[in-house]
C-alpha cells in the first residue's frame, strides 16, 4: 500500500516536471551553433527586452540560443553559465549580476575554448573576457547632470540652486560610473556655489540606494525634505534611474511640490521606462536617459557573429575599461537624453514605444 | 518599597522595550538636532513604517502559533501588481479593486493555510515556497515593468490625511487635537474599568502611584502625537487604519475565545487539542488572516509609491518578523502581544528614519539594525532565564 503510494507520487511528480519543462525545452537541437545568453533578472523591463532582442537577432542569423535569467542571485548565474558550457555553447554573452564573482566560471569557459562577451556590465578580474559591449556609462552620468543643469538653467542664472543627490546600488559597478560622470559636471558648479547640496550628503557612501529600490529612495527623500527643507525649497534632484525617480517624485508630492507656487523640482532618470516617460509627459519628471537596448543587442550579436566566423569584432574603445587583469576591447553605444521636447522623435519615431503605450 | 521592587522585577520584560523605544527616540532627537520630533517627520515616520506595522500584527499571530511566514513580502508585491493591473490598466473602480485585492490576499493565505494546517507541511517550507511562487508570479504579471500612476483616491489611502483642511485653529488641525483628547479619555476609562474588574476578582493590581504615572505617560504620548500631527496636515488615513487594526487585534487576542485559542495552540499544541480546541482550524485562519494583512500592506505600499514595482516588498517578511521578536514574542510560540509587535516595529522605524536623517550609509544601517535585533532578543532570553530561576 505504502509502496504503491510512493510510486504513484513519484510518477505524478515526474509527469508534472516533464510537462513543465516541455514548455521551455523543445527537443534537442544542433549544438554546433549554440550561443549562451546569461541575463541578470526579469524584475526590470530592460533586461527582458535585451534578452528578447538578442535571441531574435541571433536566431535570425541561424544560431541556437540558450537564454537564461539569474534572478539577481550570483550562484544561480554561475550555475547557469556552467550549464551553458557543458551544453556546448561556443560563445557566451554575459550581463553579470556581480561583475567580480565570475572569475572561476570564466576560467572554465576558457578551458572549453568558449569566448565570452561581457554585456552592459563589465566582468572584473578575469583575463578571459574577450569583448565588452556597453553603453557609455560615464557619459550617462554626464548627460543626467547636464540635463539637471539645463532644467535649472544654472548655466545662465546665478542661483544658488538647492539640489540633492541620489546614487545607484553600491554593488553595481555601473552605479559608480553614473555618479562620477554626473559629479564631473556638478562638482565645479558646487565649488562655485551655484549649486548647493543642503543636506550635505554627497559621495556614493552616503547617497547610494540599495538594490535601486524605489521605496528606499522615497524614504530617504522624505527624510532629507523634513530635515533640510522646511523653510527653503529644493530645486533639483539628481536621480540615476527611473525607478528611483518615481520614489523621489512621490516624496516631493507628499509635501506639496507640484501644486500652487511650489514648483516641481527638476528630477532626472535613466532607462526611459514606460511609467517615467508618462511622468515626463505629465510634467513631473524632467528627463531620462534613453539607452536603446536594441542597438546594444545588435552590437553584441555582431560581435558573436564575428567571433564565430573567425573575424575581428568591431570595437571603438581599447583604453577605458580595465577590469583589473586586462583592458577589455569595448564597443560603447551612445545614450540619448530624453525630455518632454524630444520624447516623440527618440522613443516613438524610432519604434521603441508605440504612442498607445504612453497613454 | 519592596512592592515597587517586585513590580519592576515582574514587569521589566513588558516595559523594557517601551522604555528602550523612548530612549532611542530621545537619542535620535538629540543626534538629529531636533528633527526627529518635527511634525512633518512624525508623519513621515508613520507613513514610512506603515507596512511593518500592518504586517507585524499579522506576523505576531503567526509567531504565536510557533511558526513564521516568509511569504508576506512576495504576497504584498503580488497584490500590488494585481491592484495596478485592476486600477491602472483595467480602470476598475477603486473600491471594487481594493476589495477584490483583499479577497485574493485572503485566498493566498487560505492556500498556504491549507497546506500547513491540514496537510501538515511545516510552515517554514510552505511559506518559503510561497515566497518564491508569489515573487515569480509578480514578475509574470508585471513583465519587469513598473506600472503607474494610480488614481488620487487610491493614493490617499496610503499618503492622504483625514479631513486635512477642515476646521483649523491657529494652524492646528482641530480634528487631530480633539481625537487625541477623546482617545485619552477612552484610555483612562478603560484603565479604570480594568482595575475595577481586577479588584472584583481579587487580582493583584499595580500600586496606585505607578498606575497614575503610567496613565499620565501614555496620555501625554497620545496628545503629543496628535498635536504634532495637527501641526502638519492632520491624521494620516493610514494611521487611522493602523490604530483600528491594533484595537481590533488586541481585542481579539486578549478578550475572545478565538484569540486565546491561538495562544493555547502556540503554548502547547497537544494540550490545546486535547482540551477540545480545533487546532487545525485555528492554524488555517491565522494564515488566512496573514494573507489578508499582507494584501493590505501591499496596497498601502503601492499607493504610497504610486506605482507597482517588481521588487516591491523585498525583505518585508524579515522586518515584520524582527519587529515581533524585538517586541518580546517568543520564537517557540505562545508568548507575545500586539502592542509588543507595534513597539518593535516602531523601534525599527525610528532607527531607519533617524539614521537616514543623519545620513548614515545603508551599509551601517543594516549592521546596526541587526545588532539591535540580537540585543533585544538576548535581553529577552536573559530576563526570562532570570525569572525562571526565582
Amino acid at each position: 500500500m505504502k509502496l504503491r503510494k510512493i510510486i504513484a507520487g513519484t510518477l505524478s511528480m515526474v509527469m508534472t516536471l516533464s510537462v513543465a519543462l516541455g514548455f521551455t525545452a523543445c527537443g534537442t537541437k544542433d549544438n554546433s551553433k549554440l550561443v549562451g545568453v546569461a541575463m541578470p533578472t526579469k524584475s526590470s523591463q530592460r533586461w527582458i527586452q535585451d534578452g528578447d532582442n538578442m535571441k531574435k537577432q541571433l536566431e535570425a542569423k541561424g544560431y541556437t540560443v540558450d537564454l537564461q535569467y539569474g534572478e539577481d542571485n550570483i550562484d544561480n548565474q554561475v550555475a547557469q553559465i556552467e550549464n551553458m558550457i557543458s551544453k556546448g555553447a561556443k560563445v557566451l554573452v554575459v550581463a553579470s549580476i556581480d561583475g567580480s564573482a565570475l572569475t572561476d566560471v570564466l576560467k572554465k569557459a576558457a578551458d572549453a575554448n568558449v569566448k565570452v562577451i561581457a554585456y552592459d556590465r563589465l566582468i572584473r578580474n578575469s583575463e578571459n573576457v574577450s569583448y565588452y559591449a556597453t553603453f557609455d556609462n560615464y557619459k550617462v552620468g554626464v548627460q543626467q547632470a547636464t540635463s539637471l543643469v539645463k532644467g535649472l538653467e544654472a548655466d545662465t542664472k546665478p542661483g544658488p540652486f538647492n539640489i540633492e543627490l541620489f546614487g545607484g546600488s553600491p554593488d553595481d559597478n555601473n552605479a559608480f560610473f553614473f555618479y562620477d560622470g554626473a559629479m564631473s559636471v556638478l562638482q565645479p558648479l558646487i565649488d562655485k556655489g551655484v549649486l548647493v547640496v543642503k543636506s550635505g550628503q554627497t559621495g556614493m557612501d552616503k547617497v547610494s540606494t540599495l538594490r535601486w529600490d524605489a521605496a528606499t529612495a522615497q524614504s530617504r527623500m522624505e527624510n532629507i525634505l523634513s530635515a533640510n527643507y522646511t523653510t527653503e525649497k529644493v530645486d533639483g534632484v539628481l536621480s540615476p534611474y527611473d525607478g528611483i525617480s518615481i520614489g523621489i517624485l512621490s516624496a516631493l508630492k507628499s509635501v506639496g511640490y507640484g501644486k500652487g507656487d511650489k514648483e516641481m523640482p527638476i528630477v532626472t532618470g535613466q532607462d526611459a521606462e514606460v511609467a517615467s516617460v508618462k511622468s515626463i509627459i505629465a510634467g513631473e519628471q524632467y528627463s531620462t536617459i534613453f539607452k536603446d537596448t536594441r542597438t546594444l543587442a545588435e552590437k553584441a550579436v555582431k560581435m558573436v557573429d564575428a567571433v564565430l566566423s573567425g573575424s575581428e569584432p568591431e570595437v571603438n574603445d581599447t583604453k577605458t575599461y580595465d577590469n583589473g587583469k586586462k583592458v577589455v576591447p569595448s564597443y560603447l553605444c551612445e545614450p540619448v537624453p530624453v525630455d518632454k521636447s524630444n520624447y516623440k522623435q527618440t522613443l516613438i519615431d524610432s519604434g521603441y514605444y508605440k504612442e498607445a503605450d504612453l497613454k | 518599597m519592596t512592592n515597587f521592587k517586585s513590580f519592576i522585577k515582574n514587569n521589566i520584560r513588558q516595559y523594557a522595550m517601551a522604555l528602550a523605544l523612548v530612549v532611542i527616540m530621545v537619542l535620535f532627537q538629540i543626534m538629529t538636532g531636533g528633527i526627529l520630533f518635527k511634525p512633518l517627520n512624525i508623519t513621515n515616520l508613520i507613513l514610512q513604517n506603515s507596512y511593518v506595522l500592518i504586517l507585524g500584527i499579522g506576523m505576531l499571530l503567526v509567531i504565536l502559533t510557533g511558526n513564521v511566514d516568509l511569504s508576506v513580502g512576495s504576497v504584498a508585491a503580488f497584490i500590488g501588481a494585481i491592484s495596478a493591473i485592476f486600477m491602472v490598466q483595467m480602470h476598475m473602480p477603486v473600491v471594487i479593486a481594493v476589495v477584490l485585492c483583499l479577497v485574493i490576499g485572503a485566498l493566498v493565505g487560505a492556500w498556504q493555510g491549507f497546506w500547513i494546517a491540514y496537510i501538515r507541511i511545516p510552515a517554514f517550507i510552505v511559506t518559503l515556497a510561497g515566497m518564491l511562487v508569489f515573487r515569480g508570479l509578480t514578475m509574470v504579471l508585471l513583465k519587469g515593468q513598473t506600472i503607474s500612476p494610480y488614481e488620487e483616491s487610491f493614493q490617499a489611502m496610503a499618503n492622504g490625511f483625514f479631513l486635512s483642511d477642515v476646521f483649523k485653529v491657529g494652524g492646528l488641525n482641530m480634528i487631530a487635537v480633539i481625537t487625541g483628547i477623546i482617545l485619552s479619555l477612552v484610555f483612562i476609562f478603560l484603565e479604570y474599568k480594568n482595575i475595577q474588574s481586577m479588584k472584583k476578582y481579587n487580582f493583584e493590581t499595580l500600586p496606585l502611584p505607578i498606575t497614575i504615572g503610567k496613565t499620565a505617560v501614555i496620555v501625554a504620548a497620545i496628545n503629543l502625537l496628535t498635536v504634532s500631527l495637527a501641526a502638519y496636515k492632520g491624521i494620516p488615513i493610514v494611521l487611522i487604519l493602523i490604530v483600528a487594526l491594533i484595537a481590533i487585534y488586541t481585542f481579539i487576542t486578549q478578550k475572545t475565545i478565538a484569540g486565546r485559542h491561538i495562544y493555547a495552540l502556540g503554548g502547547n499544541e497537544k494540550a490545546a487539542k486535547l482540551s477540545g480546541i480545533k487546532t487545525k482550524r485555528v492554524m488555517f485562519w491565522v494564515y488566512v488572516n496573514m494573507g489578508l494583512l499582507a494584501a493590505l500592506a501591499g496596497l498601502v505600499v503601492a499607493g504610497r509609491l504610486n506605482a507597482a514595482t517588481p521588487k516591491a516588498g523585498t525583505n518585508f517578511e524579515l522586518d515584520a518578523i524582527a519587529a515581533c521578536f524585538i517586541g518580546g514574542a517568543s520564537a517557540s510560540g505562545g508568548i507575545g502581544t500586539i502592542i509588543g509587535a507595534i513597539i518593535g516595529a516602531l523601534v525599527m522605524g525610528v532607527l531607519n528614519n533617524g539614521m537616514s536623517i543623519m545620513g548614515v550609509g545603508i551599509d551601517w544601517q543594516q549592521a546596526i539594525k541587526g545588532l539591535v535585533l540580537l540585543a533585544a532578543v538576548a535581553f529577552d532570553v536573559y530576563t526570562k532565564s532570570k525569572s525562571n530561576a526565582d
